[in-house]
């Protein structure tokens, strides 16, 4: 556990360590029974609010036991990224298949993630993998397609989630204590206060997350009227 | 001077001002009066209608102009905002602003002006919460302040990201928009811009064919909105150097209006200038505004080649109009110039050549009734010479004056008959005609001579004329004239005989009667033949008296009732008479002449003719026809035989022999006529 935490400290080894450090997890750690049950709201409309993502930040020494390091995918259908909002842990890789048949271009300038994934079509022998080794949000874009934006939350361990249509989530197998708690949406404001909060957290009753998102603005560009068609005449 | 007074001269000298000398001009100064005033009051308002439909024609071209200005930079926005959007979008500037190099991205922003040829001048690039990243024009702030926050929230706050202003960099208006980049979110404010300089001055100039110019005004005293003490600069203008100068002269600085135009006198004449505001608030410390401005040149030019047509046509038709006056005030002042020389002659009595009628207008009325009045006035004065020649001219004018009537009226009338001794001794010796002439000559002289002393001819009975003083008209002094024209009878008879004797015909003398007395006067005869003539024993006893020159041998005898009416002449006294149907004897008398004529020695003569007339009645036989005979002695030797001593002389050769009662009134009875 030690031995996680530290290596846990840098980036460039986390990879490498990364599955003897969920081996020693399995066997060293007891079993964690606390669960967080979220439920978030839209102020402005009332509606329960989907694509909103929940995280329990870990200190830096429980992280190693909660990396769970997976492979994704974020489609591209009709000139959309499905889903429009990824969670994946540290250390994930991700897959952006082309599921139209013209060419996207897929890129992101977030300082979580720089990548660029020239021009491509559909089924093209290319890896279009990449590996996300830094937490934070990665906006990624189409640059054929101005109005495709989606989103890639690199969470530091597996316990964040995102919130369904229902605006329901579940956190379960946090460990018991005391811990910040963030709350992350496209249109919520960077920087505010309410987004990040400390919850308690018991095994044997579960911690409830409900609270009402002020939302910005969708500064989303707007997709233009034609694009749905999918061949020149 | 009184109120009245002055209104009077006031309105006389109007008149007289009005007064002219001739009917043309009348007409002339009518017209024209009434000609001018509505012309002039046509070209005034035509004039106001022309100079208004060139305001507003300026107007609606500044209108339009200013519409288009705003279309210019709409256009000029929108390109700017479509050049930032698309090329920021560009992979490479993405690529760029992805490295955060801000060398790199200025040039990536230099790059794209580049590209777009012109249509954009600066760039600047600032974070979403407005840090600056990069500025082309490098105004030296880290931070958006002032216009560019305020741009950048109003850009934040609307719906599409977009906002678009104009703000002064480093002294230069720009139309600057603003757009986020998407990466794919909103990273950064991309803030683009074109200068309003002269480039722009004239491209907008060549879509509104009017000048435009971009001016500044700056408040001194910042905060204070005080236009008047701002200075106004142009920015960018169409207009020569020249002419900004005269626009920052002229542009109005006080209340600034958008919707009035201004005029304002450049170097090629007056233009119509519409401002429009491009930066600032009405009052604002700084303000910026478009000025458009277009020339009324083109339209003065129209205006005025319109109105030499219209004073072309005002000099034709006043001419036209003149001509008009002056053929119909010929036409008029012709016939009654004719119609004038025609009354002048018949006022001088010439009633021949009638005067033309034309037409049947007034004037041509007035003519026919002209040539009627002057045959008529012929027609009277023919009558009244006619008269004339009948009848006295006195008599005459009565008869013509007056309704004539039958019946007189009495009045006291001085008679005078005057007859021609030895007449009948001219018949026996001169042929008929001879005698007729020299009968004419004499009635025409001694007529003349009655006519100068106011006397009235009544009638010729063979060689005596009748002659009335009093009648028909009565003056003061008939008797005096009628005793004056007895005397210048018989002074003529002295021409006359000249003129015989140089002739070799008889010569003649004159008897003259006269006697003042109350007749009747008036007209006699029948309804339709009449004669005016005074009737009465005075007439009868004149011819009486006219009778006894014949006897007394004197040119003439006066009554003397005649006498008293006549003071102031010499008489001497004749005789005491009865004549023949009268009873009341009439003392007779010679008049001698008038008092300053008469001679001493013929005092002498009638002081002793009367001492002798004395004798003669006092029965004194002896010493009055001594007396008589001294008189006769006096006489020239032809004339004693016939002479009023000889008369005497014989009567008392006849007187003595008889036996005289006691009670002789020295009356002598004439009982024949």
């Amino acid at each position: 556990m030690t031995l996680a935490i530290l290596l846990s400290k840098t980036n460039s080894l986390a990879r490498t360590f990364a599955c003897g450090a969920a081996l020693c997890a399995c066997i060293a750690t007891p079993a964690y029974a606390a669960e967080l049950r979220i439920a978030l709201q839209d102020v402005e409309t009332g509606q329960p609010l989907e694509n909103a993502v929940v995280e329990v930040l870990l200190p830096v020494g429980l992280q190693s036991q909660f990396s769970a390091a997976a492979d994704y995918s974020v489609d591209q259908v009709e000139k959309e990224f499905v889903a429009n909002v990824t969670v994946i842990p540290v250390g994930s890789q991700v897959n952006f298949p082309n599921s139209d048949d013209i060419l996207h271009h897929v890129y992101s300038f977030s300082p979580a993630k720089v990548f660029e994934l020239p021009l491509y079509g559909n089924g093209q022998s290319v890896n279009f993998s990449e590996v996300f080794e830094q937490a934070g949000v990665v906006e990624i874009g189409c640059n054929i397609h101005d109005w495709m934006l989606g989103y890639i939350y690199v969470a530091q361990t597996s316990l964040a989630v995102k919130t369904d249509a229902n605006g329901q989530a579940v956190i379960s197998g946090v460990p018991a204590g005391e811990f910040r708690v963030k709350i992350w949406h496209p249109r919520a404001p960077a920087e505010s206060a309410e987004l990040e909060q400390s919850i308690s957290f018991d095994d044997a009753q579960a911690s409830n997350l409900r609270m009402a998102l002020t939302l910005e603005r969708d500064n989303r560009l707007r997709r233009a009227p034609n694009v749905s068609r999918t061949r020149y005449r | 001077m009184s109120r009245e007074r002055v209104i009077d001269e006031v309105l006389s000298a109007v008149m007289a001002f009005f007064s002219f000398r001739s009917f043309r001009t009348r007409l002339l100064v009518f017209l024209l009066a009434l000609l001018l005033p509505v012309l002039l009051g046509i070209y005034i308002f035509v004039n106001r209608e022309n100079n208004q439909y060139t305001t507003d024609t300026i107007d609606s071209y500044l209108e339009l102009g200013a519409d288009v200005f705003d279309f210019t930079r709409e256009e000029h926005k929108n390109t700017l905002l479509t050049i930032t959007s698309t090329m920021t979008r560009d992979w490479g500037f993405r690529n760029a602003f992805g490295t955060g190099d801000p060398y790199t991205i200025i040039d990536a922003a230099d790059n794209i002006l580049l590209r777009s040829l012109g249509a954009a001048d600066m760039m600047l690039i600032s974070s979403m919460d407005g840090e600056v990243i990069i500025d082309t024009k490098i105004q030296g702030f880290e931070r958006l302040e002032g216009e560019w926050l305020a741009l950048m929230e109003e850009a934040a706050s609307s719906d599409n990201g977009i906002g678009d202003a104009i703000i002064n960099v480093l002294g230069v208006p720009y139309q600057i928009t603003v757009i986020p980049l998407f990466l794919p979110t909103p990273v950064a404010w991309i803030f683009g811009g074109f200068p309003l300089d002269n480039t722009f001055t004239d491209t907008v100039k060549q879509s509104i064919v009017s000048d435009v110019s971009i001016v500044e005004y700056r408040n001194a005293t910042s905060g204070a909105a005080d236009i008047n003490a701002s200075e106004v600069e142009v920015i960018a203008s169409t207009l020569r150097p020249a002419d900004q100068v005269r626009l920052t002269a002229q542009l109005q600085r006080t209340g600034m209006t958008y919707t009035d135009t201004q005029r304002i006198m450049l170097e090629d004449g007056e233009y119509g200038t519409l401002m429009r505001s491009l930066y600032g608030e009405p009052g604002a410390p700084l303000q910026i505004v478009a000025v458009i401005q277009k020339s009324y040149n083109e339209n003065i030019e129209n205006l005025e080649a319109f109105q030499r047509v219209l004073l072309q046509f005002y000099l034709a038709v006043l001419a036209l109009s003149l001509i008009a006056v002056v053929f119909l005030a010929r036409s008029v002042t012709r016939p009654i110039l004719d119609l004038a020389i025609r009354v002048k002659h018949i006022e001088e009595g010439d009633y021949g050549q009638s005067v033309m009628v034309r037409g049947k207008d007034e004037i041509s009325q007035l003519a026919g009734s002209v040539n009627n009045m002057a045959l008529g006035l012929a027609e009277k004065e023919k009558v009244r010479d006619l008269l004339g020649k009948v009848v006295s001219h006195e008599i005459a004018e009565e008869l013509l004056s007056k309704k004539i009537e039958l019946g007189g009226e009495e009045k006291v009338v001085t008679v005078l008959f005057a007859d021609i001794k030895g007449f009948t001794t001219l018949c026996e010796t001169s042929a008929p005609e001879a005698v007729l002439t020299v009968l004419n000559r004499y009635l025409s002289e001694i007529t003349k001579v009655i006519e100068d002393n106011h006397g009235v001819v009544d009638k010729y009975t063979g060689d005596s004329v009748m002659a009335l003083f009093g009648a028909p008209l009565t003056r003061p002094n008939d008797a005096d004239n009628a005793v004056r024209a007895a005397l210048a009878i018989q002074e003529c008879m002295v021409e006359l005989n000249s003129i015989n004797r140089a002739e070799g015909m008889a010569l003649m003398e004159a008897g003259i009667g006269i006697h003042t007395g109350l007749v009747v006067a008036g007209n006699l005869g029948s309804q339709n033949r009449l004669n005016y003539t005074v009737i009465g024993d005075s007439v009868n006893l004149s011819a009486r008296l006219e009778g006894l020159t014949r006897k007394y041998n004197t040119p003439n005898i006066v009554s003397e009732v005649c006498l008293q009416h006549a003071q102031g002449f010499v008489y001497q006294e004749l005789d005491v008479v009865q004549v023949a149907g009268k009873s009341e004897p009439v003392r007779i008398y010679q008049v001698i002449g008038a008092q300053e004529d008469v001679t001493p020695e013929q005092y002498e003569k009638i002081g002793v003719f009367a001492e002798a007339l004395a004798a003669y009645r006092a029965q004194k036989w002896a010493q009055a026809t001594q007396m008589f005979e001294n008189l006769q002695l006096t006489l020239p030797a032809a004339e004693r035989a016939e002479s009023l001593y000889s008369v005497y002389l014989e009567r008392m050769t006849y007187l003595h022999k008889r036996n005289l009662p006691e009670d002789w009134d020295a009356v002598f009875v004439f009982d024949r006529k």
